[in-house]
Parts: structure tokens; C-alpha cells; sequence
């Protein structure tokens, strides 16, 4: 596992191209380290820093200011619930108590299986299709708890299918 | 603050009117005005970030109308003037024409106490053993400012790690951090060494160190002296003592020719059987020399002065003697050699110890004096065009220049890497030229490169080039010399060949031009005006004198080829600090007091003499090295023994110009320094005033206009590396296993295991890979095992031996040997 992989190659040139400075292109490049790693790793804090030619200390503190991206390891899909008041009143925060007893995690916890990690998050500008949440920073929308379970369904089915 | 703006400008605080400096810092030209403005995140040192917002003021401007220019006049004939709507930070403000500050009106005072309030909702307040209670800025402004009583309950405070290593060195105490970044941006703009960062935010914001290993730089020390409150201490001193317990005694730091002016903190210690120690050393402030900082091989490495291994009492014969019986058999000794004898000083020896040295031989007939270790040449060079009277490093900046040659300065004189980086910064070009990569090509505004044995020569040839004209048209240049890779006689040769360019192209006696060296130790530039020399100390090891007087130098662990000629000296006086092997095989051994215990002067690399005071109470039966060997010299009838290091120092003043106008007095003599850190810890933090002495810079023959004489240049045929051979090259690391830092067991996990670069297409060849233990074979040395290091800084045909991190000592200057895998015989290639 590396962001040096191949798969990320055109992506990262892409990005150096943008910005007049490496340092510059330490964010996008984080995404690609969390899309890698499933999380921040401190691996992925490494290859970035040598990347973009920075001490490993600056690279972290930006990780940590932005709570998009995450410095614990998370689960194969990271579901963020929004239950801030819009989505709260039509019903928000019982779903996302539902959601968490049918995949019987705590809040920000991971499933045994790796496969969900679920946390509630503020505003994710969809009020008006709430129930709604943000898979891997793709929103799910108009939830119901049956909905949810067949995309649970799918998703397990979708990594199954990977795996193969 | 170093303004070279003379123009001044006119601004009113509480009603008043000044001049001050145009374009100054508002806290900075109220505080030269008498007027403290509180912060906490504001430092003189560093620039701005109004983060705190301790220093809050009312702030205005004079109105003028716009048409005309005029001074607009209110009803009773006052200047208007017009104020911004709210509070502004002082500290983010630079004076400007007609400004108007208020700093005693009920809003700003409530303003302050605010802020201090704020402040302490998140704070523990466990100053009762907080190491930074009673000099704590937060502590003295909520004294001053703050609002006397909570209104936050206990229970509600954030509660964080208190014990957070943030390496070896440096305890971090997240509760008490209030966020005010100076650290991190003294390891930015200051150190140079990027390595702290906020983490989180808010409430949870946090100081952390990704680094490897945890926060790398050589100069962590000097963020506990800044950061405003406890919440950064350092490993050395936290629990050790209180602050108001301590006694401060100025002193220079003795271990490399920056000579950082230091305080000592000391103490009657109770685990010292009650005698006064050293409980942390501090910087002491000297702008020209070190400004505010230190370096951690200096704050840390005090230990030795009072390491189990020093010597208590006199021996002879290698039996305790009484000193009187010691003195005797020494002088008797010396007297049946008549003008038979020699004597090897050690480099970071006072002045005084020196000189009574030199007396002794003198006085009976020897002149041969030698300077350890002989690693470096060419301090008569210094002398004459060294950087010349009144050099500031912080002055160097746009269009000016740094050549430096032959040297890992990062590793060799800590402070001056650190200031001549921030001369970087400020716009001057900063040339480092190499043989190998070094840790001081980061600091680099560009690099140069040639082979090894060629640095003579690459300066030699300097001005042909575009680098030397580059050079050649700076407003100001100076060209700092070490000794990475060079014999002796290359050594010479370089510091000729930089003498000549700056002769050339006029850089020389003026200030901020001329020429520096990394020389070792403390006083190498004493040891030249006492009349010690490295050629002295080659020509003693070729003809052995019958009695040899070491004085403070570990010859056995330095240079692995003394054996071969030590043992030709019949009698070896040794004056040492420690009980080492040379003091086992001296037939006299007499135990002499360290920096720590007396006072003295050094002479550092830009030869200023300093003045060191006594601040240790005595240890065993030790007593200063002038002193013993005045009182050899008094049996010898040479005269009386002086009664006082000024009384030595006095004698030097009459016999050597040079210490012309460095009587103790003169030493001592001190001036206001800006910034002015003086009167409280929350401006300039924990760094000390300057008490004892600025010192006084000993002028060069340039700056005095007497004739130079750099001699006729040498340039040494570069070696002959023969077949299956490689040129062992030993460097100077900042961290080792010197007797004299030994001691300092905290930074035991940070000196690095033996080691040895070598190239990547050599180790090819001699089948060594990363990580191997190796032997390295030199002719008349023992095998020097270390562990390889393929990591492409060493060039092609070169082993970088660093010196003092492996046990067998390994050779002084660049030689020839041959490595090979242990376990596996030398690839000889055919
Ligand atoms: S540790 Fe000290 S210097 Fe660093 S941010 Fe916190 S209070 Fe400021
Ligand atoms: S830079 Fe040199 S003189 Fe200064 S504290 Fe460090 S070792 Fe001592
Ligand atoms: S409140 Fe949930 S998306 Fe806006
Ligand atoms: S905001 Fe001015 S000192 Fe902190």
C-alpha cells in the first residue's frame, strides 16, 4: 500500500500542475493518502511530506485541522449521519439510532467486519432530503431504516464481489 | 530588533509625545519608552501573529485634512483625532506618523483582564508545581492584569495529558498550553527546524511533533524559555528546583568557538552533599554572540562538570598523593628534563590556564607548545583578517554573502548555523561548498561541490569563477573555514587561499566581513594568542620531549596514532579533568577544576574574549589549571603563584597586545541591548540579562591597518588512494561520546549508534549492505567497528567516519584505510 502506486500516478501530477508550490498540493494529495489507506496513516502522512517537501509535523497538523479527513482507521464505508436540526426534525436522529443498533456499532464505532463506521456530522447542505447521509463523501439521500438496509445489502454485496 | 532606520516619527502614548524609530514595532518602541504592553504570543525575535490578543490598546490617528495636509483641530484647539471603533493589537501595529496610543484607559485595562480571564477557564492552575512558577509570564500578568478570582468552575475545565514526551528532551503539559505558537514559530522562522505544528482545534488544539526522532532540532531548549507559560519544560530541569531558589552565575558555554554567553543556574543541592550545582544552564543575552539562544548540546551538556569520572585527587605513580607531594614530584621531574619538555593544551582551556602554561615552559627554556586537537590550521590567519571589530551576524542580509567550506557547521558551531540561516532569510546568499552532502545544504541558499582533498584548491581557484564574483561583489563577505576532510596542511592551505580572496576583494577589516573558522572546542583562538599551535603538537609527536604536560586534552580517545609516540615520553604530567587513561599512565596526575568551578576567560571563533564566572562549588581536591601550574613554576623558582585568574589575566593584558583593554573590568562591561528583555519574562521570555559581560572583540591586524602576511600558499598533492583502499574522511557530529558529554545522560538516546556513510556504488562492490556491521583497518590504529550507513551522502570512494560515537578513537584528519564487512575478509580488487 502506497500513494506511489501506479493507479495514483496521473492524479498526483495533475494536482502538482495546479499550484505554483509543492506545499500547496498537500491537501488534494491527503485525500489520495485516505482514499489509500482507508484513513490518515501515519505511512500515508510520510509519503505526503516527502511529496510535497514538508516536515511530517506540518502534514499532520493539517490533517487534524480538517475534520474531513480522519487519523483513525475507519471502516470500508464510513457513513456519516447528519442529525443537525433540519435533518432532526424529520426524523434524523431516530434513524441514526436505528442505524447503529442494526449494525450494532457505538457512535464513531466500526463493525467487527470492518465494513461500517458510522458518526453523526453537522449540516451537509441536503435539509431538504433529509433522512440523509454521506458515504466515503457521497451522499445517500432520503433515507428510510428499509432503504438502508437494502444498500447495506449492496454495499456488502459490492465488496464481496472486490474481493473475488 | 535590528533597525538600521534612523528616521524617526512622532507618536503619542497616554497623551505624550515621542520619537520613535519609523516603521518600528508598537510593542517594541513602547516598551523602549518604558511602557510594557503585556503578551503572550508577541516576541521580539520572531514576527508577529496577534493571536493572544493580551495586548490590546486604544489606538488612533491624528486627522489631517485631506485636501490640504492639515492637522485637523478639534474645539479647544487639540489635534483631532480619530479612533478606531474597537480595540486594536498592539503587537500586529508598526508606528506610523501621528499615531495615538492609549494604554492605561479603563477599556483597555478591562480589556487585559478579559483576556486573562479567558485565558484561565481552560488553565489548571497548578502553579504550586508548575516548573515555570515564579517566572511565568501568565503567572505575573494575572497578577498584574487579571481578574483575582474564577467564575469557572473547576469541574468544567478541559483536563489533557500533562506528561507528553515530545522527544527526549522537551515535556510538553497540554493543559497549561495557551496556544500562543511561539514555539512552533521559533523552530520556523528562528531554528530553522519545522518540526512542531498545531494539531486540532479549539479547545482541543494541541502541540504535537511528527519528527523522527520526536522533535528534531538542535535547539528545542530555547522553546521552554518562551513559550509563556509551564507547558513546555525540559527534561534536565523540570522538577529539579524552583526558579526563586536559584542562583544565576553568567558564564560561556564551553563546548565549541560560537561561545554562547550562558547563565548557570545553581543551587546548594542536597544530593550533592550540599554544595552549590548546576541545575539547568540558560542563555544569557549577548546579541553579537548568541542573542537569546543556546543550543542543546549547550543547555544540556553541563553534566560533566561534576561526572562521576572526575578526577578528585592528585595521583602519582598512580597512587593518591596529597597535592603538595604531586606538585613536588612534577617539578622535580621537570627540573631533571631541563628544556626538555613540552606541553599539549587542550582547546576549550581558559586563557589563564593557558598562559600560566606557556610561563612554566618558558620558564625553563621550552617553546614548544601545542594546540589540541590539531585538527584545524590557520588561526594566525584570524588574527590578521578575521571578521572584523564590531561583526554581527544579525546585521548580514540582502546583498551580503556566507561562504562556507569544509564544514558541517550545523554539527560544528551550533548558533552560528542558526543565525547565519536567519542572515539567509534576511536576503543574503549563503554558499555552502562540500565534499559531501551535509545536514547545513538545507540551510543553503546553493551548494558547491568538489572532491575530497580539493577544498584547497576549489578556493584556490575561487575567483574565476561565477561563484567568486559572485562572492567578490557582496556588500559584505565572510568565509567560515572548517576542517571536513583536510589534513592539517590542507587546512593551511584553505584558510590561505580564503585569506587571500577576502584580502583581493577588500572584504577585510571592516565589520560583518572577514574570515571565521569551526574550530574545536571553546578557546582555539586563546590557544593561538598563548602561543599553542597544531604544528607544535605534530613536531612534539615527532620528537618526544622527555617530560610532556597535557593539559585538558584526551589525547587517547582522539587520536588513535598517540600510542606509537607517547610511549617514548618518559614523564607525563597530566592536568586533567577526568580519571582517563592518560591519567593512568602520567606519572603525575593533578585533578584541575572545570569551567563550572572557576572563572576565566575564552577567546571565541570571532575572537572576543569572554569572562566565565565561579558558579560550582569545588570538586575533591581540584583546583584551576594556572594555579597548578604556577605553583610547579613557584618550586621551580620561577616567581610566585598569582592569587586571582584576574591577576593572570592582568599579566596577559601587559604581555600580549592583542589582550590589550581586556582587564576583567573591561570584560565585564555591559550595555543596553535591544530587545530589551531585561525587566520581565513575558516579552522576551526566560533568557537572561546580560550582567557579567559583553566581552571585548580583539581587533585584527586588518582592522588596525598593519601589514598582512598570509605566507606562501602550499596546496598539498591530493592523496594517493591505492587499490582496494578508500579515504576515510572524520566528521564532527554534534552528539557524541566526547568524555565532556559523556556525563549528560538525557542525551544518551539521542547520540547516534557508531556509524559510517559509504557511497552506494562502493558498497556494491565491497558487498556491504544498509545496516552491516563493518570494520574499518587503518594503518597504526586499532579496527573501528561501526555499522554502515548506505545512504548516498557519502561521495564515491569515501568512508565519513564520524569521530567520538564509536569506542576506539578514530583518526584526527582525513587518512587512508580500507573497509570490509565483518565476518568477511577485504575485497581487494586486483
Ligand atoms: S507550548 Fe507554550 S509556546 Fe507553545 S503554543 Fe503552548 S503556550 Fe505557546
Ligand atoms: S552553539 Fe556552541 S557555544 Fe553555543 S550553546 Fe551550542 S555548543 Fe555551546
Ligand atoms: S441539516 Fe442535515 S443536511 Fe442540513
Ligand atoms: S495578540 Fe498581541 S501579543 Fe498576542
Amino acid at each position: 500500500m502506497s500513494i506511489h502506486d501506479e493507479k495514483y500516478a496521473k492524479r498526483i501530477e495533475a494536482t502538482f500542475a495546479k499550484y505554483p508550490d509543492k506545499r500547496s498540493a498537500v491537501m488534494p494529495l491527503l485525500y489520495i493518502a485516505q482514499e489509500e489507506y482507508g484513513w490518515v496513516s501515519p505511512e500515508g502522512i510520510e509519503e505526503v511530506a516527502q511529496y510535497c517537501d514538508m516536515d511530517p509535523t506540518q502534514v499532520k497538523s493539517i490533517a487534524g485541522f480538517y475534520t474531513m479527513y480522519s487519523e483513525q482507521p475507519k471502516g470500508k464505508y464510513w457513513l456519516q449521519v447528519c442529525n443537525d436540526l433540519p435533518c432532526a426534525l424529520r426524523g434524523a436522529d431516530e434513524f441514526h439510532k436505528q442505524l447503529k443498533e442494526y449494525l450494532n456499532v457505538e457512535e464513531g464505532g466500526t463493525t467487527a467486519d470492518g465494513m461500517f463506521t458510522v458518526e453523526h456530522v453537522m449540516c451537509l447542505a441536503a435539509c431538504d432530503k433529509a433522512p440523509m447521509l454521506q458515504c466515503n463523501f457521497h451522499f445517500v439521500e432520503n433515507l428510510d431504516m428499509e432503504k438502508m438496509k437494502a444498500q447495506i445489502e449492496q454495499w456488502r454485496a459490492e465488496a464481496k464481489a472486490e474481493k473475488k | 530588533m535590528v533597525t538600521n532606520i534612523t528616521k524617526t516619527v512622532t507618536i503619542y502614548i497616554d497623551d505624550v509625545s515621542y520619537q520613535v524609530p519609523a516603521g518600528a514595532n508598537l510593542v517594541d518602541a513602547a516598551k523602549a519608552l518604558g511602557n510594557d504592553i503585556p503578551v503572550f504570543c508577541y516576541h521580539p525575535k520572531m514576527s508577529p501573529v496577534g493571536m493572544c490578543r493580551m495586548c490590546l490598546v486604544e489606538l488612533g490617528s491624528i486627522e489631517k485634512d485631506r485636501a490640504t495636509g492639515e492637522v485637523v483641530l478639534d474645539d479647544k484647539g487639540q489635534p483631532k483625532v480619530r479612533w478606531f471603533p474597537k480595540l486594536q493589537t498592539a503587537c500586529t501595529t508598526n508606528v506610523s506618523d501621528g499615531m495615538t496610543v492609549r494604554t492605561n484607559t479603563k477599556q483597555v485595562d478591562q480589556a487585559r483582564e478579559n483576556v486573562v480571564e479567558f485565558l484561565l477557564t481552560s488553565h489548571p492552575l497548578d502553579c504550586p508545581v508548575c516548573d515555570k512558577g515564579g517566572e511565568c509570564p501568565l503567572q505575573n500578568l494575572t497578577m498584574e492584569h487579571g481578574p483575582g478570582k474564577t467564575r469557572m468552575n473547576f469541574a468544567d475545565k478541559m483536563h489533557l495529558d500533562k506528561h507528553v514526551p515530545l522527544g527526549d528532551l522537551i515535556f510538553l503539559d497540554e493543559e497549561r498550553c495557551i496556544q500562543c505558537a511561539r514555539c512552533i514559530r521559533f523552530q520556523d522562522e528562528v531554528a530553522g527546524d519545522d518540526v512542531l505544528a498545531f494539531h486540532e482545534r479549539g479547545r482541543s488544539l494541541q502541540i504535537i511533533t511528527n519528527s523522527e526522532p520526536g522533535f528534531d532540532s538542535y535547539f528545542s531548549g530555547n522553546t521552554t524559555d518562551i513559550c509563556p507559560v509551564g507547558a513546555l519544560t525540559t527534561a534536565d530541569f523540570r522538577f529539579g528546583a524552583r526558579p526563586w531558589e536559584l542562583t544565576n552565575v553568567p558564564s560561556i558555554c564551553p563546548q565549541c568557538p560560537v561561545g554562547c554567553n550562558t547563565s548557570l543556574s545553581t543551587r546548594l543541592d542536597r544530593d550533592a552533599g550540599g554544595r552549590a550545582i548546576i541545575k539547568r544552564v540558560m542563555p544569557r543575552q549577548n546579541e553579537q554572540v548568541n542573542e537569546i539562544w543556546i543550543c542543546d548540546k549547550g543547555r544540556f551538556g553541563h553534566h560533566f562538570s561534576r561526572g562521576a569520572d572526575r578526577l578528585q585527587i592528585p595521583m602519582t605513580g598512580n597512587a593518591p598523593a596529597s597535592l603538595t607531594r604531586a606538585l613536588q614530584v612534577a617539578a622535580d621531574k621537570l627540573k631533571a628534563a631541563g628544556s626538555d619538555v613540552a606541553v599539549i593544551a587542550g582547546s576549550s582551556m581558559s586563557n589563564e590556564d593557558l598562559w600560566a602554561l606557556k610561563q612554566l615552559a618558558n620558564g625553563l627554556g621550552s617553546e614548544r607548545l601545542g594546540a589540541w586537537p590539531p585538527t584545524h590550521a590557520g588561526a594566525d590567519l584570524v588574527a590578521q583578517v578575521g571578521v572584523g571589530k564590531g561583526t554581527n551576524l544579525s546585521a548580514l542580509g540582502k546583498g551580503d554573502a556566507v561562504l562556507i567550506i569544509a564544514s558541517d557547521l550545523e554539527e560544528e558551531a551550533p548558533v552560528w548555523r542558526l543565525r547565519i540561516n536567519q542572515a539567509r532569510k534576511r536576503g543574503a546568499i549563503v554558499v555552502v561548498a562540500n565534499a559531501r552532502k551535509t545536514q547545513m545544504d538545507e540551510f543553503a541558499s546553493e551548494t558547491a561541490t568538489f572532491e575530497y582533498g580539493e577544498a584547497p584548491k576549489f578556493m584556490a581557484d575561487i575567483e574565476a569563477s561565477d561563484l567568486g564574483k559572485k562572492l567578490a561583489a557582496a556588500n559584505n563577505l565572510i568565509i567560515l573555514t572548517g576542517a571536513d576532510g583536510l589534513t592539517l596542511v590542507e587546512s593551511r592551505a584553505l584558510m590561505q587561499s580564503a585569506a587571500n580572496f577576502l584580502i583581493k576583494t577588500g572584504h577585510i577589516g571592516k565589520a560583518n566581513n572577514g574570515l571565521m573558522s569551526a574550530f574545536p572546542g571553546s578557546n582555539a583562538m586563546g590557544l593561538y594568542y598563548m602561543g599553542f599551535t597544531p604544528e607544535a603538537t605534530l613536531d612534539i609527536a615527532q620528537k618526544p620531549p622527555k617530560v610532556l604536560i597535557v593539559a585538558q586534552s584526551d589525547l587517547i580517545a582522539d587520536d588513535p596514532s598517540v600510542g606509537e609516540w607517547l610511549t617514548k615520553v618518559e614523564t607525563i604530567i597530566s592536568l586533567t579533568l577526568f580519571n582517563d587513561a592518560l591519567a593512568g599512565l602520567a606519572t603525575v596526575a593533578l585533578p584541575i577544576q572545570s569551567f563550572a568551578e572557576r572563572d576565566g576567560t575564552f577567546v571565541n571563533g570571532e575572537r572576543r574574549v569572554q569572562r566565565f564566572y565561579t558558579a560550582q562549588g569545588p570538586i575533591g581536591e581540584a583546583t584551576p589549571a594556572w594555579q597548578v601550574a604556577g605553583r610547579i613554576g613557584e618550586l621551580l623558582g620561577q616567581g610566585k603563584v598569582k592569587l586571582s585568574a584576574a591577576a593572570v589575566m592582568l599579566d596577559i593584558t601587559k604581555s600580549v597586545p592583542a589582550f590589550e583593554g581586556a582587564r576583567y573590568k573591561e570584560l565585564a562591561h555591559v550595555e543596553p541591548q535591544f530587545p530589551m528583555i531585561q525587566k520581565d519574562v513575558y516579552y522576551g521570555g526566560t533568557a537572561y540579562e546580560n550582567t557579567g559581560g559583553l566581552g571585548v572583540q580583539i581587533p585584527t591586524a586588518a582592522d588596525q591597518g598593519e601589514t598582512l602576511n598570509v605566507g606562501e600558499v602550499f596546496v598539498p598533492e591530493t592523496p594517493k588512494v591505492g587499490k582496494g583502499k578508500m579515504l576515510i574522511i572524520p566528521t564532527q557530529v554534534l552528539y557524541n561520546r566526547e568524555r565532556t558529554f559523556q556525563s549528560s545522560e538525557l542525551m544518551h538516546p539521542r547520540v547516534a549508534d557508531p556509524y559510517a556513510e559509504i557511497n552506494s556504488a562502493d558498497a556494491k562492490r565491497l558487498n556491504i549492505n544498509n545496516g552491516d556491521m563493518v570494520e574499518i583497518a587503518i594503518a597504526g590504529a586499532s579496527a573501528i567497528r561501526v555499522r554502515a550507513q548506505v545512504d548516498g551522502r557519502a561521495p564515491k570512494g569515501a568512508v565519513i567516519l564520524p569521530r567520538h560515537l564509536a569506542t576506539n578513537a578514530v583518526p584526527l584528519t582525513a587518512t587512508v584505510g580500507s573497509i570490509s564487512k565483518v565476518g568477511q575478509a577485504a575485497v581487494v580488487e586486483g
